[in-house]
């Protein structure tokens, strides 16, 4: 696992935003083999989104090849309801670049068959041969899409019902009226998001610390969902100062000491296929 | 460039919304069909998204402008027909063609008091027209003949008539068949799919029969605008109760505020409390107080021997009247806040904002008083034309007009004659004038007017299913292009 520590929220978004676009571009995406791109809602993947726009916009990043799965929606709220997951990827991100809208999956909180809605899910992405970069963010609680405290760690993509903690947080979007709060949302599993090639999450804010080190220096917990991703080769967690609060010194320094080790590994890696080496992703200091 | 798939996303703007908000977002609308798009729905289940995008540059994408009281412009004077069908259907192409420059995309055609006969006839002429590349012509505008004649400014004496027999003067003057239900009135204009149509008549509610034909009016889909009166109190108020929800050019034509029988003026501030008592008492008894001027009395035959003067400047003193005000027995209000809900909803009313028709603080005061009723008309006469040059310019019947910037005077006098101000001007003014946003101001030139008129689901503002008549202006608020059904119609040359 790597640990990036920025000064604050936007440097994070700009650094995911970087990271993701280099990604995509490296990765040379054609109609017949998109990138396959996860993506997370809620406030902390905002400023990585407002950048890959600035990105898309400056026509550095093109999201022509690439093919998105969100990680979850509520279940009943209509579509085009201001709080629903659908109106706030078209608002944040789908409408300022572009995407074709045919490559965007979210999952139907209104479909009639609820399970068979979640398979399908299921199945779409392991006949784009799995996701290539997952996305995510963390609630207080740790979780990681809305696999609660207490969900399988093995688990794929179903239906959840939310805790009270993120009922309660949820409860300002709508009105602070809690009864207006959908009480069940499809999301994807645990497993899903280990199951791809890479996985990048964003946490920043000091309300989020405790579940930082929770998932980080402590043990694989379904109690805190996010430390499953102890279990991935290929993890980054992007954080701000604040959302470090938490964690030891010593955890700080090593991997700040990782970051710089990283840079002069891609340094040379880039020197390596230059001079006409073969890339191979994945090899990082994990 | 067409779109390829014939959708167009405008972006790098600030669109102004209901609530007179700006606020950052794209537009996307569908050119073919010539409407506003529900974007999120175009993207998720058309599974589209446009294929053209339009770089405002952080301009402002208003709703195109809606003028609900105009004259007549680039010289053409809609109130004035001689006979020739051919001349005056052009004369409308030509104003529709070219009101655009001024951000201007749908307009009310208004025509001043009428020889009677004259009437049916004109009123036909006037059905909805839309035009290629032009502004939409939304209906007709009637003021008078049933007006005050102590406040008939520019309207012809001779012409004005008391409306005896209720609806069925009406009936007998505009034309039974310019005032059956919206559906039959609009179904009988050739050729026009799904028309967007108003009617709106300027008449005064203590002439003789206005009242009574007042309700019959409105439920046949007319707009009742109250104007060139010298209603009091009670009547004005009694007029708003049985459905008139206009006022004719604010300020202008009406008895100046008098705090103790604030009259037209004065439905702004209706008060909660004091409305409704004052209409539960007989309102038939209120009525005959006030006595027609006949055209023969010695102080009038002064004034009509005279030119045309403005209509803001007669006067006719209003007697004060003690106002009703009953005890209320209820608990009082204790949340700070909107006013308490009232028994009815104050009229929209109609400013002219050039600075000369009222004086900034009024329109400010007018403003402060009821935001969500006003509506900016420029109410100008033929000779609109933001080309033409000050100086002396003919007029009619061997007159001449001196033009001033937005001033025009009879040549000799100072009498002004009548309004040459541009509507995106006047959203200019509005904003000096009364502090409030641009977004606000153009509220009041878009969303108000398409409200009152009942047609704010496809005029005057952006939600999705709306006509795509779009302005582009830039912060400072001048016109950069214009749009009509989801086509540029007009663009700014670049000095």
């Amino acid at each position: 696992m790597r640990l990036i520590i920025r000064d604050d929220a936007k440097s994070v978004g700009e650094y995911i935003g970087n990271y993701i676009a280099k990604r995509i571009n490296d990765f040379k995406p054609t109609a017949e083999k998109p990138f396959v791109l996860g993506l997370p809602t809620g406030s902390s993947p905002i400023p990585t989104y407002k950048h890959l726009i600035k990105l898309v916009k400056e026509g550095k990043l093109s999201f022509k090849h690439v093919v998105t799965f969100n990680m979850d929606e509520y279940v009943g709220l209509p579509e085009d309801h201001p709080e629903s997951y659908h109106t706030f990827m078209f608002r944040e991100l789908f409408s300022h670049i572009d995407i074709p809208p045919s490559q965007v999956n979210i999952l139907n909180g209104n479909a009639k068959d609820l399970i068979g809605e979640c398979n399908a899910y299921e199945a779409k992405i392991k006949s784009y041969g799995g996701i290539e970069l997952f996305l995510g963010g963390i609630g207080e609680d740790g979780h990681i899409a809305f696999n609660e405290p207490g969900s399988s760690l093995s688990s794929r993509t179903r239906i959840k019902t939310l805790a009270y903690d993120t009922i309660l947080a949820n409860a300002r979007f709508f009105g602070n009226d809690i009864s207006k709060v959908p009480r069940m949302a499809l999301t994807v599993g645990v497993q899903t998001v280990l199951d791809s090639r890479e996985v990048i999450v964003v946490v920043t804010g000091q309300r989020k610390a405790l579940a930082l080190s929770k998932a980080i220096e402590e043990g694989i917990n379904h109690l805190w969902t996010l430390s499953a991703l102890q279990l991935h080769p290929w993890a980054l967690i992007v954080v701000d100062e604040d959302a470090t609060a938490e964690l030891h010194v010593k955890t700080v320094k090593y991997f700040k000491s990782i970051e710089r080790v990283q840079d002069e590994v891609e340094a040379m890696h880039e020197q390596f296929r230059a001079s006409g080496g073969k890339d191979i992703t994945g090899g990082q200091d994990a | 460039m067409a779109s390829d798939n014939g959708l167009v996303c405008f972006t790098n703007c600030l669109l102004p919304l209901e609530d007179g908000s700006l606020v950052e977002q794209d537009l996307w609308v569908d050119e073919r069909r010539g409407v506003i798009l529900d974007a999120q729905r175009t993207f998720f289940l058309r599974k589209e998204r446009p294929s053209k995008t339009i770089d405002l540059g952080g301009n402002i994408l208003s709703p195109g402008l809606l003028d609900i009281q105009i004259n007549g412009a680039y010289g053409f004077d809609f109130s004035v027909y001689d006979g020739d069908e051919e001349a005056y259907r052009q004369g409308l192409k030509t104003v529709a063609e070219k009101i655009v420059e001024t951000g201007v995309t749908s307009l009310v055609p208004t025509i001043i008091t009428q020889e009677k006969s004259l009437y049916p006839t004109l009123l036909n002429l006037l059905r909805p027209l839309h035009a290629p590349n032009s502004a939409s012509l939304l209906g007709w505008h009637a003021e008078g003949p049933f007006i005050q004649m102590a406040k008939r400014g520019a309207h012809a004496p001779e012409f004005l008539l008391p409306a005896s027999g209720g609806f069925q003067m009406f009936e007998e003057i505009y034309g039974a068949e310019n005032l059956v239900e919206r559906e039959d009135w609009l179904m009988t204009s050739e050729g026009q799919e799904d028309t967007v149509g108003v009617r709106i008549i300027t008449a005064a509610p203590e002439v003789e029969g206005v009242k009574s034909g007042l309700a019959e009016v409105v439920k046949r889909g007319v707009v009742f605008s109250i104007g060139h009166s010298i209603a009091t109190t009670d009547i004005a108020t009694a007029a708003v109760v049985s459905g008139a929800n206009l006022i004719t050019h604010l300020f202008n034509a009406m008895p100046q505020l008098h705090h103790r029988d604030p009259s037209i003026i004065g439905l702004l501030g209706a008060s909660p409390y004091v409305a409704v008592p004052s209409v539960k008492s007989p309102v038939s008894s209120s009525f005959p107080q006030i006595p027609r001027i006949s055209s023969s009395s010695s102080s009038l035959q002064k004034k009509a021997s005279g030119v045309a003067g403005s209509e803001a400047f007669d006067e006719l003193d209003t007697p004060p009247q003690t106002p009703v005000l009953e005890a209320v027995d209820s608990d009082l209000k204790l949340r700070k806040g909107a006013v308490t809900h009232m028994p009815f909803e104050r009229p929209f009313y109609e400013m002219i904002v050039d600075g000369i028709h009222s004086h900034p603080n009024s329109v400010r005061l007018a403003y402060s008083s009821h935001p969500d009723g006003c509506i900016l008309i420029t109410d100008a006469m033929k000779i609109l034309d933001p080309h033409l040059r000050d100086g002396v310019h003919e007029w009619r019947d061997g007159k001449r007009f001196v033009k001033e910037g937005d001033k025009l005077y009879l040549e000799g006098t100072n009498t002004l004659a009548g309004s040459v101000v541009t509507l995106d001007k006047c959203v200019r003014n509005f904003t000096r004038f009364t502090g409030c946003s641009l977004g606000e101001a153009l509220k009041c030139a878009t969303y108000n007017p398409a409200k009152c008129l009942g047609i704010e689901n496809r005029k005057g503002t952006l939600r999705a299913g709306a006509d795509a008549d779009l302005v582009v202006f830039d912060r400072k608020g001048y016109v950069q292009s214009t749009w009509v059904k989801g086509r540029e119609v007009w663009k700014k040359v670049a000095i």
